[in-house]
């Protein structure tokens, strides 16, 4: 246990520090433009901490994706992002959630199970699309399995694009939707809490 | 190159004999379809027989099956069942025609229990009837799926109505003190969507139903008579998590049925960066394994190292999972000096971070104690599955796709096929630290001298009918992809086959006899998808 305590204290604190950023004189390669967040997320903030009170706690329901959205999602759990500082966390049941994180375009065969994970979710909830084929089927649209988005089954309250939208960018689209920090706060590693 | 189970050099050849000897009225024809793969024609009738000697005495291992609708013009279905002759680098292939109007043949599971969702899947997607399966129930379709339709056929209509609603039959376990849990296809944490259904007692699990396919987008259908770029896109999110592998792999079936070879700069380029997708994967893996023995420190270090590993990916090439990076022809991000001048520092913690993780955990009595003897898989049942992937390595099977197969640059890299006899979680567990290891020693290699020269080939036009296989060693293990061209550069036909959809029905026998709470342990330790089962 002393070795562990040891080791700990010798790596010190990596939350929000950039593990792996290239030191100036190396050009980043090109990265795909983030999409724009949701203005509707602004919108959201007052009402949200009106009726939530600030706690926050969400419901994940994956309606088909490739598994690229849910590994952000889990990526904001890790000591890097630590996204239950904010006082934001993924809960077990839909009874427990504020708001239900659907990814996925959704498929068809999912669609009732969103249907009752959303009726099992007290009301006020929040729905939050995440990923492309959530916000409108994305790269699946067209396919007869699938939908073109979470909307056409349930009612969609904030949309955060990007196939997969990195981690940041779904704290941000969460966080401006909380009124908890302005968009562009956290990306940097200089997140307040 | 060591000897096959034949006990022969080139068990290709061997077998090849074999099937012309004791088959001669049943083979129609042998030919080479490509340096690698071998095509053996035989009737429908007979292919249960001749697979079942070609697995049972010849060494080969099934390693895909799918059909093909032809019956315009030449009124049949076509079915591919590919044999690997591992260790030598071939493919045999028999192929079958079903009639067009009555596509029934004797179902082959019986004798190549490796062929079991793959023919279930024929069945729901093709509509080709596998006579005498032991498992009647649909895989992929879910119950209110309507007669007739089958997504794979050329002349699918989606029906307008359509019930998607599930209803579907489970094996019952009755007797006294039997309970059933449903568990899926939401599940608590962030994971993606299936159904168990467990009958235990008390804690012990007597079996476990699997029930997949929730996940089904139609990305088979959807690539039929699109560009090839489209099919590019589709491949590379088949799968989140072995994006770069599904790019590499369709890259491949397209280099191939087109006749072109990625230049050498892009195929050392492609090997390292499968590379980095197995080094944040099997970080990940893991990470999970101690998060599920609640050993949450070490959990937290794998988290974080799986982290700085996709920040890697996207610092030296744009994207976190890796997508955009393999494209047919070649790769389309290169790598200067500086670049992997850094790669190489960050790569050398990450190796000292990993070991002090695994060291740490390993010399853990709590965790020793959930991870040994758990879910144990036996070689015998994962070599009738034909189970893939460090799955298969932790069971005493050394099958790696990057040896027996090689692509990319594997052929000439120098590495060890990690194995472990236990087949165990401890033993999956220890096969995915040791090929941490050797991935970074492979990334090492490559960036000592990575060949010059162009980033691509040009594709050129592929002539219709022109077909491509490819097989690439996932993280999960053997990943197949074949692809048909059609007319003017657009995809005929595209099948997919991942390492998950060889290694789910190896998990519902792996868990038995374990307690219903070392499930999700059991689980992730093979970390399987459902997305690139489901397609």
């Amino acid at each position: 246990m002393w070795r562990i305590i040891g080791d700990a204290l010798k790596q010190g604190v990596v939350t929000g520090k950039a593990g792996a950023s290239l030191p100036p004189e190396l050009a980043p390669a090109q990265r795909e433009p983030e999409a724009a967040h949701e203005a509707l997320g602004q919108a959201l903030r007052a009402e949200i901490q009106r009726v939530f009170r600030r706690s926050f706690k969400l419901r994940h329901v994956d309606c088909g994706s490739c598994n690229g959205c849910e590994s952000e999602l889990q990526a904001l759990l890790n000591p890097f992002y630590d996204l239950q500082r904010f006082g934001i966390d993924f809960v077990a049941s839909p009874r427990h959630a504020d708001a239900l994180i659907v990814t996925g375009p959704p498929t068809r065969h999912l669609v009732e199970a969103l249907r009752l994970t959303d009726e099992a979710t007290p009301r006020p909830r929040m729905i939050v699309a995440i990923g492309d084929c959530a916000c409108h089927g994305g790269f699946c649209a067209g396919s007869f399995a699938t939908l073109e988005g979470v909307h056409e089954v349930v009612p969609v309250d904030l949309r955060i694009p990007g196939c997969p939208p990195r981690p940041a960018a779904i704290i941000r689209g969460l966080l401006s939707a909380l009124g908890r920090s302005a968009p562009g706060a956290m990306v940097s590693g200089s997140a307040r809490v | 190159m060591s000897l096959g189970r034949s006990g022969e050099l080139f068990p290709l050849a061997v077998a090849l004999r074999g099937l012309q000897q004791r088959f001669a009225d049943a083979v129609i024809d042998a030919d080479r379809g490509s340096l690698r793969e071998h095509l053996v024609v035989v009737p429908a009738a007979r292919l249960r027989e001749v697979a079942n000697a070609l697995q049972n005495e010849w060494g080969g291992t099934l390693v895909t099956a799918f059909a093909l609708d032809e019956r315009e013009p030449h009124g049949r279905f076509r079915m591919h069942l590919l044999f690997s002759m591992a260790p030598e680098d071939a493919v045999l292939t028999l192929i079958a025609a079903v009639p067009g109007d009555d596509p029934r043949y004797p179902a082959i599971t019986p004798a190549v229990p490796a062929a079991h969702w793959l023919e279930r899947e024929m069945r729901d997607l093709m509509g080709v009837i596998p006579d005498g399966h032991p498992d009647p129930r649909p895989l992929v379709a879910h119950d209110g799926w309507p007669r007739g339709a089958h997504p794979l056929r050329k002349d699918f209509v989606p029906p307008a109505e359509w019930s998607w609603a599930p209803r579907f039959g489970f094996t019952p376990v009755e007797g006294d003190g039997v309970f059933e849990i449903p568990v899926g296809p939401i599940h608590a944490g962030v994971i993606e969507p299936g159904h168990f259904r467990f009958s235990t007692v008390g804690e012990a699990i007597l079996k476990l139903d699997v029930k997949l396919g929730w996940k089904y987008r139609g990305l088979e259908t959807l690539a039929q008579g699109q560009p090839i770029q489209r099919g590019l896109e589709l491949a590379e999110r088949t799968c989140g998590l072995c994006a770069f592998s599904h790019a590499l792999a369709f890259s491949q079936a397209v280099e191939e049925s087109g006749g072109v070879l990625a230049p050498q700069r892009a195929r050392a380029i492609r090997s390292l960066a499968a590379e980095l997708e197995r080094l944040y994967n099997h970080a990940g893996d893991i990470a999970g394994i101690l998060t599920d023995v609640a050993y949450t420190v070490g959990a937290s270090e794998g988290l974080r190292i799986k982290e700085v590993l996709q920040q890697v990916n996207d610092a030296l090439f744009g994207h976190r999972f890796l997508r955009g990076v393999c494209v047919p022809g070649g790769v389309a991000r290169d790598l200067d000096d500086g670049q992997q001048h850094w790669l190489r520092l960050v790569l050398h913690e990450v190796r000292a971070d990993l070991e002090a993780l695994v060291r740490t955990a390993s010399a853990n009595a709590a965790v020793m104690d959930r991870l040994n003897g758990t879910g144990t898989l036996s070689a015998a049942i994962a070599r009738d599955l034909g189970v893939v992937g460090p799955a298969a390595r932790a069971a005493g099977i050394a099958r790696d796709a990057r040896r027996d197969h090689p692509c990319a640059f594997y052929r000439d890299l120098d590495f060890r096929v990690v194995t472990r006899t236990a087949g165990d979680v401890f033993a999956r567990f220890e096969v995915k630290a040791e090929e941490i290891h050797e991935s970074l020693n492979i990334i090492d290699q490559m960036l000592l001298h990575l060949p010059g020269g162009p980033l691509a080939a040009p594709l050129g036009a592929i002539p219709a009918g022109a077909a491509g296989l490819s097989m690439v060693e996932s993280p999960r293990g053997l990943l197949t992809h074949w692809l048909r061209a059609g007319e003017r550069g657009t995809i005929d036909a595209w099948r997919v086959r991942s390492a998950s959809h060889a290694n789910w029905p190896a998990v519902a026998l792996a868990v038995l006899d374990n307690i219903v709470p070392d499930f999700p342990l059991i689980n992730k330790s093979f970390n399987l998808c459902y997305a690139c089962v489901d397609r």
